[in-house]
Formats: structure tokens, C-alpha cells, sequence
């Protein structure tokens, strides 16, 4: 969600922080995902602060088989810093998608989407990492 | 490879489907999978979303924040409490047939734990009396306590006595009937706060013909009426009024019922 391990650390620690002081007053909410929802409003708290990307249309490509040895290739802060950089609420649907721990309901709760558009910007950005995966490891022109 | 055609709604869910068919936890998701599995597309999107998912677990956690989930799942499954099965329609819908069973039962119990021989005979007869006009009796004015000559010359009936307790009791009328079971009741209206006699034959045991004798007076209640219950020499004697046990108990000497 950061794209920077401190950062991302730093509001882990704010949140268990809160969670633990909710608790010793006896105020946790009665609500399965309240901690992975208030991380996530930190995290979009912080970065509002952050110097932001300007919106540019990113280019698409259908995935190939290539994809997997091309992803074999990326060193996973790349990948960090790559969903990071997605604009909202993308990168929410990316990072949650990914972290393969949450099922798309789970997701279209935590996230506040649709179903259809959890389906979107999970296509597009597949279809745009592929694109960036083209640029970044170019395949060798066929003889 | 075969391409299947999807609704959208399947296109939207195999867009989101998890990296493994182990984890789909809803059978639309399931439905959806199943048919887009044999495209080129939706096997290069779960290899891609594998590869992306491996490279996700391999990004770096600082040792404190590992310390916090090691052993443990991320996300705790949704707590069973009590409150929250209580809510369930469907158990509370067992509940309260549970309930309604149970109270049927309890109910039946209680009822048979007054029982007596001859006590459904009563009841019926308490039915009777509820639902007797006066007119319907041939008027007789006189000691209840006389009217078992009467019953044994007009009737022949034998043993038809009133107690000595009720003897001496004003009558206003009586008949003698055959209630449902052919047996022959007689039936006595007195002064005395409207009460009504019933004398009929005691229930007898149905391979031995033997009577089914009890001790004492005992009680039964139906349709707002209460009658107190006795036996002598193969007939039951029953006093019967509108109204509840102590209205009667006056009446009823202080035996071991």
C-alpha cells in the first residue's frame, strides 16, 4: 500500500497501538475486518501527504505465458512500489487481491466497491502490470 | 483450448477468483470457475495472479511485525457466540417448536397426574352440565337423598345413591340420560348454588369386568366447571359447579383424597 517499509511500519505499529488501547477500554468494535480497514485509512491518510504521481493514462497489454518468467524476474520491492504507485482505490484492490488472504467479498467490503468494480480494476491492472512487464524485461526480437 | 461463453456477472467473478479453486468459498464464484477454466485467458490470468502472489510473499516483514502473526492466521475466523445462533431463524424456529412441544407435554402431564378411573367419563359429563337448561329436567322438588328410590323403581338403576353429604341438598330437577358409551347417567339439579349430581357407572376393567375402584374424592376441571369425584358400589357419584376447586371443597369432607 506504502511502497516504503517504514512508512508501512510505522502505521502498522499506530494501529496495533489504537487496537490495544481500544481493547484495555473495552471499545473493540464489533467488526471482523476493523483493523485491516483502519490500516487502510492510515495508509491513505499518509498518503495524501506524499508527493503525488500525475494521473497518466498507462498502457495495457493482454497477459501472456510469458508473464510468469517475466515476473520471475522482478524483485518483489519492484512490485511494492509498482502497486503503491496505483491510484485509488486500484491499489487497495491490488494490495488486498495479492496478499491472497481475503476472499472478493472480503474485499469488496473492505475496499467499498462493486462487485464489477473490484472485476475492472483487478483486469486493468493486470493488463497494465503486463504492459510495465514489456517495458521493463523487453522480449527478445524473433528471428 | 475450449472458450466458454460467461454472463457478465461470471466474467466479473473470474476476474476475482482466487489464486487456488481450494479457497472459493461461494458457489457462484465456484460456478464461474468452473466454466471459464478451459479458456487460454483465464489460465494465463491464474498462472500471472500465482506469480504475483509468490512475489508478494516474498516482499521482506520486519522481524516485530512477524512476531505478531507467527503462528497465528491473519484474519481470525468470525467468533460462534451464543447470541449469534440465537439469531439464526432456523434455530429459532426449532426453538420455539422445542418449546411448544415441551409445553404439550408438560401440559398432558399435569393432566394425567389427577387422572382416576372414571375421570374422562367426568369431564364429559361436566361438559353436560354446562350446556343443561333447567327445562330439560323433569321437575322434582325434594331431598336430593330420596331420589335413589326413584332412579331404582323408574329406572332400575342399582347403587344410583347420593352421599350423605349431599342428601339433604333442595333438588329443582332430574332425568336420567345414556351418554355416548350407553351408559346410563342420571343427572340431579339442586337449590344449592346451582350444583349439579351425576351419577353413572364406574369404569371397569375391560378383560376382568372388575370395578376400577378409587378412595376419597378427587377433582376435574373442564370449560370453567369443577367436579368432585367419588366411588361406591361400582357407581360414581360427581358434584359439579360452575366455578373453581375452593367454591366445591367446602362441600367435600376432609378425607384423604
Amino acid at each position: 500500500m506504502m511502497g516504503d517499509a517504514s512508512k508501512a511500519q510505522e502505521i502498522f505499529h499506530t494501529t496495533l497501538r489504537e487496537a490495544a488501547q481500544r481493547a484495555a477500554q473495552g471499545e473493540l468494535p464489533n467488526e471482523r475486518f476493523w483493523v485491516f480497514r483502519d490500516a487502510r485509512w492510515r495508509c491513505l491518510e499518509a498518503s495524501k501527504t506524499d508527493l503525488q504521481a500525475e494521473p497518466l493514462e498507462m498502457e495495457e497489454q493482454e497477459m501472456t505465458e510469458a508473464a510468469v518468467s517475466q515476473i520471475e524476474q522482478l524483485e518483489p520491492a519492484h512490485l511494492a512500489i509498482w502497486i503503491s504507485a496505483a491510484p485509488e482505490p486500484q491499489r487497495t484492490a491490488l494490495a488486498l487481491f495479492y496478499l491472497d488472504e481475503f476472499d472478493y467479498r472480503e474485499i469488496v467490503d473492505l475496499a467499498d466497491l462493486k462487485l464489477s468494480e473490484l472485476s475492472r480494476l483487478l483486469a486493468v491492472g493486470r493488463r497494465q502490470f503486463q504492459a510495465w512487464l514489456d517495458a521493463t524485461f523487453p522480449k527478445s526480437p524473433t528471428i | 483450448m475450449k472458450t466458454l461463453r460467461l454472463s457478465r456477472r461470471q466474467r466479473a467473478l473470474a476476474n476475482c477468483a482466487p489464486l487456488t479453486e481450494e479457497r472459493i468459498r461461494d458457489r457462484s464464484m465456484r460456478a464461474a470457475v468452473f466454466r471459464a477454466r478451459g479458456s487460454n485467458d483465464f489460465a494465463n490470468q491464474q498462472s500471472f495472479d500465482r506469480a504475483v502472489a509468490a512475489l508478494v510473499r516474498a516482499i521482506p516483514i520486519p522481524p516485530e511485525a512477524v512476531e505478531w502473526f507467527s503462528g497465528k492466521d491473519l484474519i481470525s475466523p468470525s467468533k460462534w457466540t451464543w447470541k449469534k445462533t440465537a439469531r439464526n431463524p432456523a434455530v429459532l424456529a426449532i426453538g420455539i417448536a422445542l418449546v411448544v412441544i415441551a409445553g404439550v407435554f408438560v401440559f398432558n402431564f399435569v393432566g394425567r397426574l389427577n387422572d382416576f378411573p372414571g375421570s374422562g367419563t367426568a369431564r364429559k359429563l361436566l361438559g353436560i352440565a354446562g350446556s343443561t337448561r333447567s327445562v330439560l329436567l323433569d321437575p322434582v322438588t325434594g331431598d336430593a337423598g330420596t331420589l335413589s328410590d326413584l332412579f331404582f323403581l323408574k329406572h332400575g338403576l342399582e347403587h344410583y345413591d347420593v352421599p350423605a353429604e349431599f342428601a339433604d341438598f333442595r333438588t329443582i330437577g332430574c332425568r336420567v340420560f345414556d351418554d355416548d358409551e350407553a351408559h346410563r347417567v342420571a343427572q340431579i339439579w339442586v337449590v344449592e348454588k346451582r350444583m349439579q349430581f351425576f351419577l353413572f357407572p364406574a369404569e371397569r376393567n375391560t378383560k376382568t369386568g372388575a370395578v376400577l375402584q378409587f378412595s376419597g374424592w378427587r377433582y376435574v376441571h373442564q370449560e370453567g366447571w369443577v367436579g368432585a369425584v367419588t366411588e361406591r358400589n361400582g357407581v360414581c357419584f360427581m358434584a359439579a359447579l360452575r366455578g373453581r376447586q375452593k367454591d366445591l371443597a367446602p362441600y367435600i369432607p376432609k378425607v384423604k383424597q
